[in-house]
């Protein structure tokens, strides 16, 4: 109890730092801390929560760069500055958060109750269905629907893969895939009514709370940072 | 120093050992495990199931459901005019929390018996019976015109009519 008390006590204190350096990397790649959303008015994130959910897993895009920023608060999104959704500074680091980011959606792990589920992930260029989508763990394809292929991995976690060229998947329901196989073309497929060119990654997982338990959109952004590492350094 | 605390801090009260949710059977009468009169491919792609199993009455005829199952989950799906339906159910924990954890003391307020949850131009039906979690996905072709999607009604008909068609301790 005492251990946790100071954690908590120093943890507070350390959370009290107004403006976020973006942490330099390997081969230039850096990020904001998980929760740090953009600009303020996107939302609040979940700030200081740097578990990682599903650990050791395999990062989405089967190759580097990629950028996980919002879609919608980042350049020509509908709430961002005015411009092209293929501008240059979508195409950079600094990675953005956007878990939590203003939705209207439930989300009891948003302050507020409401937010996006997953996080919006660029490919390296504005091209859609160059660039795959990899499983993530080793698992079953339990689903595709109109825009989204759902994958169960072993760990019993579901990720969810949205706007995948549905013409280019490589994958089939009920198929077993291992990991890092490819699944389809980031693309920007919504059915018949497009988005942007970017993959939408979320994960769910069931936690235990005494003796219930709640299915529920876990942050991934830590999970990912992590994941990207390893691909950046080349082990995956 | 900062991550190095936030990691401590959240560690001591995440335990990420994962596990099996105890089914409670004994709200599952008899005569609900007895229905055999569905087509082949739902009864036998969730013969080996150890969960209850739900689908909606007014598809659970179909031929053309597709299922993919194993012990401790199953996922049933089915494409009809311009949208998607998928059924699932999972008795999987990944971590399991003391209920004092801060971080996720929001979480017992969403544990109830049926949510409606919009997601991603998706409309969900998040509910739990027997202790397990379950969840009804509606997806369309046109997310943003198709009120089975962008309206609540359509997936809460669904759940309304669910029937448990097979599943065993």
């Amino acid at each position: 109890m005492r251990y946790i008390l100071l954690t908590s006590i120093v943890f507070l204190l350390t959370s009290c730092t107004k403006e976020v350096t973006p942490t330099a990397n390997i081969k230039g790649f850096s990020y904001y801390p998980a929760g740090k959303l953009l600009p303020a008015s996107s939302g609040t994130g979940r700030l200081g929560d740097n578990y990682i959910y599903a650990p050791n897993i395999r990062f989405p895009i089967e190759s580097a760069p990629a950028y996980i920023n919002s879609q919608v608060y980042g350049v020509g999104g509908y709430l961002g500055p005015k411009g092209s959704l293929c501008d240059q500074k979508n195409y950079a680091y600094p990675w953005r958060d956007n878990y939590c980011e203003k939705r209207g959606w439930k989300m009891p792990l948003c302050a507020g109750g409401k937010g996006h589920q997953g996080v919006d992930i660029r490919t390296a260029t504005c091209e859609k269905r160059k660039y795959y989508a990899v499983a993530v763990e080793n698992g079953v394809i339990t689903s595709i629907g109109k825009y989204t292929v759902k994958l169960r991995g072993v760990s019993g976690r579901t990720y969810r893969y949205l706007h995948l060229d549905s013409r280019t998947l490589q994958v089939r329901k009920g198929q077993r895939v291992r990991r890092s196989q490819r699944i389809g073309l980031v693309s920007n497929n919504m059915g018949k009514t497009p988005t942007s060119i970017h993959l939408h990654f979320d994960m769910k997982q069931t936690i235990k709370i005494g003796n219930r338990s709640k299915s529920v959109f876990v942050p991934p952004y830590t999970s990912l940072i992590d994941a990207y590492k390893r691909l950046l350094s080349g082990n995956p | 120093m900062r991550l190095l605390f936030s990691i401590l801090l959240t560690s001591a009260f995440l335990n990420a050992e994962g596990g099996v949710l105890d089914v409670d059977w004994s709200g599952v009468t008899k005569g609900q495990q007895k229905l055999t009169s569905y087509p082949l491919v739902l009864t036998k792609g969730i013969a080996n199931v150890h969960l209850p199993v739900y689908v909606a009455n007014s598809v659970a005829h179909n031929n053309n459901l597709v299922v993919v199952a194993d012990k401790n989950f199953y996922s049933i799906s089915l494409d009809i005019r311009g949208a998607s339906l998928l059924f699932e159910g999972d008795k999987t924990y990944q971590e399991s929390v003391d209920k004092s954890n801060p971080k996720f003391k929001n979480l017992l307020n969403h544990i109830s018996a049926v949510e409606y949850v919009a997601s991603e131009g998706m409309m969900l039906a998040e509910f739990s019976k027997h202790g397990i979690n379950y969840a009804i996905t509606v997806e369309c072709e046109e997310p943003k015109t198709d009120k089975r999607c962008s309206e609540q009604g359509f997936v809460e008909s669904l759940y309304n009519e669910i029937i448990m068609v097979g599943g065993r301790p």
